[in-house]
């Protein structure tokens, strides 16, 4: 007898649990922070170095590791993670005995992970989703993942999980804050860039994996890592294309992070025009403000205004793909899909997403303030960080590099992404001139001792 | 050929960016790495809050941004469809 059947979908199916679980991290993140009850904080790794990289911020391993605080830290992130993974197993229907250590081990090579993304030159550049992968990918094509470790691979379970609470990250406040200009350059350009590489991908070169091309097209258009995962899960991509679309945008922003404040300088663009470019087209948020720096104080604050919005486009982006996938891509032949398929097929996990967003802008925010909301925030990074580097572990646990070199499709994929940047590029460059260089509107103002 | 060449001299690019520690900030404890704007310690005091004031009221953002979403879904079926 199938003891699944038993569990009604709201408990027992996956992408409803992702819902209250993340719910749950959510609530109690919540309590102890506005209490001051408890400490619920995950444990993370301070960035650490050795020889002489070894900068001011960098904290001694021996320091961090002889802190009691890290060992609660790591045993509060075990409990709570291992619990909350393991419930939701049981109401799947499947064994707890098995879970158990191998979710265990699982979080010890994460741990490992983790460790070494927090080295000082690796966490700058290529943090722990690169990593993660790369660690996964070696032991499963070197010595092999044994059987009993198989049970706790559970990339999307973990990847729900981990979007719902990075849900209440996303603040509908951040809409407004750098008015109609910042809407003009994030909001106008993003869908457009995504249509294109859609069109690219799939009417010009051909890709027939159409997850694969929408979580590309994402990652390029909104904010890098972030906003493949959440369309990747959105669209039912496979763990492949998510590791590709990963992998491409991290070593590109690299590039870019260096590279266009240079090219922005050399052609003398004001700071606050180079700001809003590199805000609008540097996928990672942490590149964004480095690159910004690099023009000047003016640059740094515009281009933080626009990726803040770009932050806010990752639900609504990953509601529309999971509609859009629902009724188009998933629909077979010419029949159309009623409402109550579309429900069927729609990725539950969304709802927690705007739910958790909804919560912390029209709720939390406006109740305890901003700077309660942050702190929540702090906490709740870490385990989202967690469950995505749980999921891109298993991702690399779960992968061989051959079948990662046939998701390239013989390097479409990387032309569909170059030439998708440099479509992305110029069309904000356009809305940044138009709107920003003073030739039709007014240019703003920005009070930088605020 | 000419995409193996282009996957190279990315490599090789973004190794010797990762070599000399370019792009970084002597101030800032992140880099490339922070994917997220809550990964990036101490982006309260980065992100200064005010920094921009709009006298256009708040309601007619989110009446414009759902607007061009819902205008960009139609236009994205519609050239969906196409053959």
């Amino acid at each position: 007898m199938d003891k699944t059947k038993k569990v009604p979908d709201f408990w027992g199916k996956e992408d409803w649990q992702a819902v209250w679980l993340g719910s749950i991290v959510i609530l109690l993140a919540c309590v102890a922070v506005l209490t001051k009850a408890f400490d619920f904080s995950a444990v993370k790794f301070s960035t650490w170095a050795v020889g002489e990289a070894a900068a001011t911020k960098a904290v001694p391993l021996a320091e961090q590791l002889g802190a009691w605080a890290f060992w609660r830290k790591l045993i509060v992130t075990v409990v709570v993670l291992c619990t909350l993974f393991t419930l939701g197993v049981k109401l799947q229907g499947e064994s707890v005995k098995k879970y158990i250590p191998a979710f265990l081990c699982l979080f010890v090579i994460a741990l490992v992970v983790r460790f070494v993304s927090a080295e000082f030159t690796l966490n700058r550049y290529l943090e722990w989703a690169f990593w993660a992968l790369l660690i996964g990918l070696l032991i499963s094509n070197t010595v092999g993942v044994p059987d009993w470790l198989k049970p706790a691979i559970k990339t999307e379970f973990y990847i729900k999980t981990g979007l719902v609470i990075m849900g209440f990250s996303v603040l509908f406040s951040n809409i407004a804050k750098f008015g109609l200009y910042g809407l003009g350059i994030a909001w106008i350009v993003t869908p457009i860039v995504i249509i294109f590489m859609w069109w690219l991908g799939t009417k010009v070169l051909k890709i027939d994996n159409k997850p694969l091309v929408i979580t590309l097209a994402s990652a390029t258009s909104v904010c890098g890592t972030s906003a493949a995962i959440a369309t990747g899960a959105a669209s039912g991509a496979k763990k492949d294309d998510l590791s590709i679309a990963i992998s491409i945008s991290i070593i590109f922003t690299i590039l870019m992070m260096v590279f266009e404040p240079m090219i922005i300088k050399a052609v003398g663009m004001s700071q606050l025009m180079g700001g809003a470019l590199i805000g609008g087209t540097v996928d990672s948020t942490g590149a964004v403000v480095l690159a910004g720096n690099a023009l000047g104080p003016e640059a740094e604050q515009a281009a933080v205004l626009v990726k803040s919005i770009q932050n806010i486009l990752i639900g609504f982006i990953a509601f529309f793909v999971a509609i859009f996938f629902a009724t188009r891509v998933e629909k077979s032949a010419e029949k159309k899909v009623g409402a109550g398929e579309i429900w069927t097929r729609f990725p539950k996990f969304i709802i927690g997403f705007f739910v958790a967003s909804l919560v912390a802008s029209f709720l939390i925010q406006p109740i305890f303030g901003g700077d309660q909301v942050s702190a929540i925030n702090k906490v709740l990074d870490q385990y989202k960080n967690w469950c995505f580097v749980l999921a891109f572990t298993s991702i690399g646990l779960d992968t061989n590099f051959k079948e990662l070199a046939k998701q390239m499709h013989g390097g479409k994929v990387l032309w569909l992404y170059i030439i998708g940047q440099t479509f992305n590029i110029a069309l904000t460059f356009f809305a940044v001139w138009f709107l920003l260089s003073g030739v039709v509107f007014d240019v703003p103002v920005l009070d930088l001792f605020k | 050929m000419v995409t193996i060449l282009v996957v190279v001299a990315i490599l090789v690019c973004a190794l010797w960016i990762m070599g000399n520690h370019l792009g970084l900030v002597q101030g800032y404890d992140f880099g490339a790495g922070a994917y997220y704007y809550a990964d990036i310690p101490g982006i309260e005091n980065i992100e200064k809050e005010g920094v921009y004031t709009t006298k256009v009221p708040y309601w007619i953002h989110v009446v414009l941004f759902l607007c061009w979403g819902w205008l960009m879904y139609r236009l994205w079926v519609w050239i969906d469809k196409r053959k």
